[in-house]
């Protein structure tokens, strides 16, 4: 608990963003660690295996979200940056030359930097809360989508949809606040 | 040349728009792609590099974020407030006793 509580918590955090929720998920893993812990052996894997609880936990906590409120959110990014593709004419629905995709360079470096992560959180902060969820599970987790449509209740279609508008979100808001200012510090 | 504009411009008309592209391109990584929608995204991206610039930075994104728990600088800054950490602590002694 000592060792891992802090950073139990902060896993816990990026996903549920509510401290109340992710103190409920870290004594919830506690405590099925407890019961589970005469079966484990091996202490240099101990972390990755309270993650793994966590993990579990968390997805427990989206389950019962589910069930309660729909999870499904078409609502967010709609318009999927309608502003910067031509409207009309032969050229219709081509990127804005200007508004488009720019280059990133060399966007390998900027994972070791802190405040590349920082930007990172602040742009995944502003996805709403059932966007980020499914972000999450599907790129930080890896999970299948036919697991993540089982697990909350959405159809594979609306999956897409709101995978496609969290990537295109994080995409852009990356692109301002970091890659278009040289990779520096906003 | 006329007849390069001309080819060229028959394979702009197969190939989807660069708005249905970033679709197709998300999609492609969640799902198989079918035979003409992948033939249609090739050919796009053939064409546009602003939209291949988009797939390496839709990667980009996926490679930087998979498994992220392991590095714990990435993950938000605050730990357990100490009120917290106290609830955990006395749930944990109360469920061993």
């Amino acid at each position: 608990m000592e060792l891992y509580g802090d950073f139990l918590f902060k896993c816990a955090m990026m996903r549920l963003r509510d401290p109340a929720h992710a103190e409920d998920a870290v004594q919830e893993t506690f405590l099925a660690a407890l019961k589970g812990g005469q079966a484990f052996a091996g202490r240099s894997a101990e972390k990755s295996w309270l993650v793994g609880i966590l993990k579990n936990k968390i997805c427990d906590h989206y389950r019962r979200a589910s069930r309660e409120t729909p999870f499904t959110d078409l609502e967010f990014y709609a318009d999927e940056e309608r502003g910067r593709f031509v409207a009309e004419g032969a050229f219709q629905g081509a990127w804005i030359h200007e508004l488009g995709p720019q280059e990133w360079p060399n966007p390998g470096a900027s994972l070791d930097n802190e405040e590349f992560w920082q930007a990172y959180r602040d742009c995944s902060g502003k996805l709403p809360k059932n966007v980020a969820a499914v972000f999450n599970l599907r790129e930080v987790d890896g999970l299948d989508g036919k697991g993540i449509c089982r697990m909350l209740n959405i159809s594979e279609n609306n999956l897409w949809v709101m995978l496609h508008r969290a990537r295109m979100a994080l995409r852009r808001c990356l692109e301002t606040n970091w890659f278009g200012k040289g990779g520096e510090a906003p | 040349m006329r007849w390069l504009r001309q080819a060229v411009g028959a394979l702009g008309a197969l190939s989807p728009t660069c708005k249905r592209a970033t679709r197709l391109q998300s999609e492609a990584m969640d799902r198989r792609l079918s035979f003409s929608e992948k033939l249609g995204l090739r050919l796009h991206l053939f064409l546009c590099k602003w939209c291949r610039r988009y797939g390496r930075q839709l990667k980009f994104l996926r490679s930087a974020v998979r498994g992220c728990e392991e590095h714990e600088s990435r993950e938000a800054p605050q730990g357990l407030s100490p009120e917290a950490r106290e609830r955990i602590k006395q749930k944990l002694q109360s469920s061993r006793e």
